[in-house]
C-alpha cells in the first residue's frame, strides 16, 4: 500500500474532486445540536423552504443538520449522526455516472436533504456521498434555503478553523475494502504508515486526490471485540493553524475538551466531549 | 452442509443440519425467497438457527455482458447482495458465466469482477468466484485465479469446488500458486463413475448426482485437494456442495447423518493438526 503510494506522488483525481463542499448531520435534537455547534463556532445563516434542515457556517465550512423525516420513515436517532459528506466536484453528473460504472450504488430517492437534485451514492454504514459541482459562482443553498436576513451570509471562521477531514469506524480486517474503495472511486491515496496528524493517532490515513482534506479508516482496538462496533462515519476533524489558540477561543464559549490520558490537548490536537450521547469534534493542527 | 442437499422447508434443514452436529449452513437464495412466510421468515428462521451462514449462493452469468443485459445483471447481483447481507453472510458466491452473450475478453471479465466486489464493500461482502467446469471462458481453477489475482480486490477471491476440479481431471499443481487468503470458501463433493466426457455430462452430473466425500470413486483426489488446500495455508471454511436427486427425496436425518460420517471420513484421511472439524474453535470450521 505505503509503496505503491509513493510510487504515485501525484495523485490522479479523476472526478475533479476539489474539497468539502457541506457535512450533514442528522439528528431529532436539532435545537440542541445546534447549540452545541454555536459553541463550536458555527453559526446558523439559513433554513430550508420546505423541511426541518438548517444550514451553518464557519469560515469556508458548510453544515447541514437534517432533523427531516422523510415519508415514511423513521424520524432520525437523537443522537446526531455523520450522515452525508458533499464532494466538490468537476461535473456532478459525470462524478456520480463515473461511480456507478465502477459499482457504486445510487442513494435512495428523497433521503437527500435538498430538493435541489443532488447525484449520490451509498457511502459507508446509512452514510451518503453527494457530488456538487455548482460552488463558484452559484450555490446550491441559494435554491433550497432561506437565508436569515439578520445573520451574516458567510461568518468568519474562529480561530481559522477548516474542514481537515472525517474519521470512518469500519469493522475488523475492512481496511483493504474500503482502500480499494476510496481508491477506486475517487483517487484517494494511503498516506505512508506512521505519518498521521492529530492525537489520535491510528487506523489508516487516505489523502483526497485533491490534497484538501483527509479520511481516517479506524478498525476496532485490539481487545474491544466486546465493544458495539458499526461501520460508519464517527466524526469529522477540524483544522487549526495554532491548536491551543482553538482550544482557548473554544474553552472560552464553553467548549469543554478531553483533558487526561494520550488525547489531552497539545500542540497537535485535541479531542472535545462527547455531546449529546454521540458527537464530537476533533482539532488537528493543519497546514491545509 | 448446504441446503441444496436436502429437501422440505428452511426451517427442517436448518434443524437437522444443527441437530447432525454441524455450526454452519451454506444458504441458496431459492431457500429464502420461496419462504411461505416471505423473505423477513426465512431471514428470521436463519438468525435464530444458531448456525452461521457459510456463504451464499448463486450469483449466475454476470461477467463479460454489456449494454442491457449487463445493466440487468447489476440490478440482479444488488438483490442477491442485499439478501447476503440481510442474512448476516459475508460470501457470495458468483459462477462463471455460461452465457452465449457473454465476452472471452478476459479484461472485460476482470473489470465487470472488479464493479462486483466494489458493490459488495458497503454490506461487507466478499465475492467468491467460481469456475464451473462448463462455463463458456472460464471452467478451470487456474483461469478464475488468474482473473481474480489480476482484479486485485481485497473482497475478491476464489470458491474451489472439488466436483469441478474432478469433472474436469484438472491437475491439482497450480493450487500450490493460490495466494490461500484469495480462497474464500471450498465446497466438496464426489460423484460414482470415473469420467464426464462432455460438458452435458458434466452439467447432469453436477446437478444431479453428486455424493458426499468419501461416498464416491474419487476419494483419493478428494483427498488430495484437502491435503493441498491445507498445505497452502488454507484456513477458511469447507462446505458439501452436493446435488442429488436422492437426497432429496430420503429424510432429512438420514441425509445429514451421511453427512457427518462425511466430515469424519475426511478428519480420517487427511488426519492431520490443522483440519476444519479439529479447528472447532479457530476461524473455519465444517459447513
Amino acid at each position: 500500500m505505503t509503496a505503491r503510494a509513493e510510487r504515485l506522488p501525484e495523485p490522479s483525481n479523476p472526478l475533479g474532486i476539489d474539497g468539502i463542499e457541506f457535512v450533514e448531520y442528522a439528528t431529532s435534537q436539532a435545537q440542541a445540536f445546534g447549540a452545541v455547534l454555536q459553541k463550536m463556532g458555527f453559526a446558523p445563516v439559513a433554513r430550508h423552504r420546505s423541511r426541518e434542515v438548517t444550514l451553518y457556517r464557519q469560515g469556508s465550512m458548510n453544515l447541514i443538520v437534517n432533523s427531516d423525516s422523510p415519508s415514511g420513515k423513521n424520524e432520525p436517532d437523537k443522537t446526531p449522526t455523520l450522515a452525508a459528506i458533499a464532494l466538490r466536484v468537476r461535473d456532478a453528473g459525470q462524478a456520480f455516472q463515473h461511480s456507478l460504472d465502477l459499482g457504486a450504488w445510487e442513494m435512495p430517492t428523497r433521503a437527500a436533504a435538498m430538493e435541489l437534485h443532488i447525484p449520490g451514492i451509498h457511502g459507508v454504514g446509512d452514510s451518503l456521498i453527494y457530488f456538487v459541482d455548482r460552488y463558484r459562482d452559484f450555490a446550491i443553498y441559494d435554491v433550497d434555503f432561506v437565508f436569515d436576513s439578520n445573520a451574516k451570509p458567510d461568518p468568519p471562521a474562529l480561530a481559522g478553523l477548516h474542514w481537515f477531514g472525517l474519521v470512518q469506524a469500519i469493522l475488523p480486517d475492512r481496511t483493504a475494502d474500503w482502500l480499494d474503495f476510496y481508491r477506486t472511486l475517487f483517487g484517494f491515496q494511503v498516506l505512508p504508515r506512521g505519518k498521521y496528524f492529530g492525537v489520535l493517532p491510528k487506523g489508516t490515513l487516505l489523502e483526497s486526490p485533491c490534497r484538501k482534506f483527509y479520511l481516517q479508516l479506524i478498525e476496532p482496538p485490539a481487545g474491544a471485540e466486546e465493544v458495539r462496533w458499526n461501520e460508519g462515519l464517527v466524526r469529522v476533524g477540524l483544522g487549526a493553524p495554532d491548536v491551543p489558540k482553538a482550544v482557548k477561543a473554544l474553552q472560552q464559549r464553553g467548549v469543554v475538551f478531553v483533558d487526561h490520558g494520550a488525547v489531552q490537548p497539545s500542540d497537535k490536537g485535541a479531542l472535545t466531549q462527547v455531546y449529546l450521547g454521540g458527537a464530537t469534534f476533533e482539532l488537528v493542527v493543519s497546514h491545509l | 452442509m448446504d441446503t441444496i442437499t436436502l429437501a422440505g422447508p428452511l426451517e427442517a434443514k436448518l434443524k437437522a443440519v444443527r441437530e447432525a452436529g454441524f455450526t454452519q449452513i451454506m444458504l441458496n437464495a431459492t431457500d429464502i425467497v420461496g419462504h411461505p412466510g416471505g423473505e423477513a421468515a426465512a431471514v428470521a428462521a436463519v438468525r435464530s438457527s444458531g448456525l452461521r451462514v457459510t456463504g451464499f449462493q448463486v450469483l449466475r452469468d454476470f461477467e463479460g455482458l454489456s449494454g442491457t443485459l449487463h445493466a440487468y445483471k447489476v440490478d440482479v447481483a444488488k438483490g442477491m447482495l442485499e439478501m447476503c447481507h440481510a442474512l448476516g453472510s459475508t460470501v457470495l458466491l458468483a459462477c462463471s458465466t455460461v452465457s452465449p452473450h457473454s465476452t472471452h475478453d478476459f479484461s472485460l471479465i476482470k473489470k465487470d469482477l472488479q464493479k462486483l466486489a466494489m458493490l459488495a464493500v458497503p454490506l461487507n461482502i466478499r465475492i467468491a468466484y467460481e469456475a464451473l467446469s462448463w462455463g463458456r471462458h472460464v471452467n478451470l481453477f487456474p483461469q478464475s485465479w488468474e482473473i481474480v489475482a489480476e482484479a486485485d480486490r481485497a473482497n475478491l477471491g476464489l470458491c474451489l469446488d472439488s466436483f469441478h476440479i474432478l469433472a474436469h481431471g484438472t491437475e491439482l499443481e497450480p493450487l500450490e500458486d493460490i495466494d490461500a487468503h484469495k480462497i474464500f470458501l471450498v465446497q466438496l463433493s464426489d460423484f460414482l463413475w470415473q469420467e464426464t466426457r462432455s460438458a452435458e455430462e458434466r452439467i447432469e452430473t453436477a446437478r444431479h448426482s453428486r455424493v458426499f466425500p468419501g461416498e464416491g470413486v474419487h476419494s483419493d483426489k478428494v483427498a488430495a485437494i484437502v491435503r493441498q488446500l491445507d498445505e497452502t495455508g488454507y484456513r477458511g471454511d469447507y462446505s458439501f456442495e452436493v446435488f442429488n436427486d436422492d437426497y432429496r427425496q430420503l429424510p432429512l436425518p438420514m441425509v445429514a447423518e451421511r453427512a457427518r460420517r462425511s466430515v469424519k471420513w475426511i478428519t480420517g484421511v487427511v488426519s492431520r493438526r490443522s483440519l476444519p472439524a479439529r479447528r472447532a474453535t479457530a476461524a473455519g470450521g465444517a459447513g
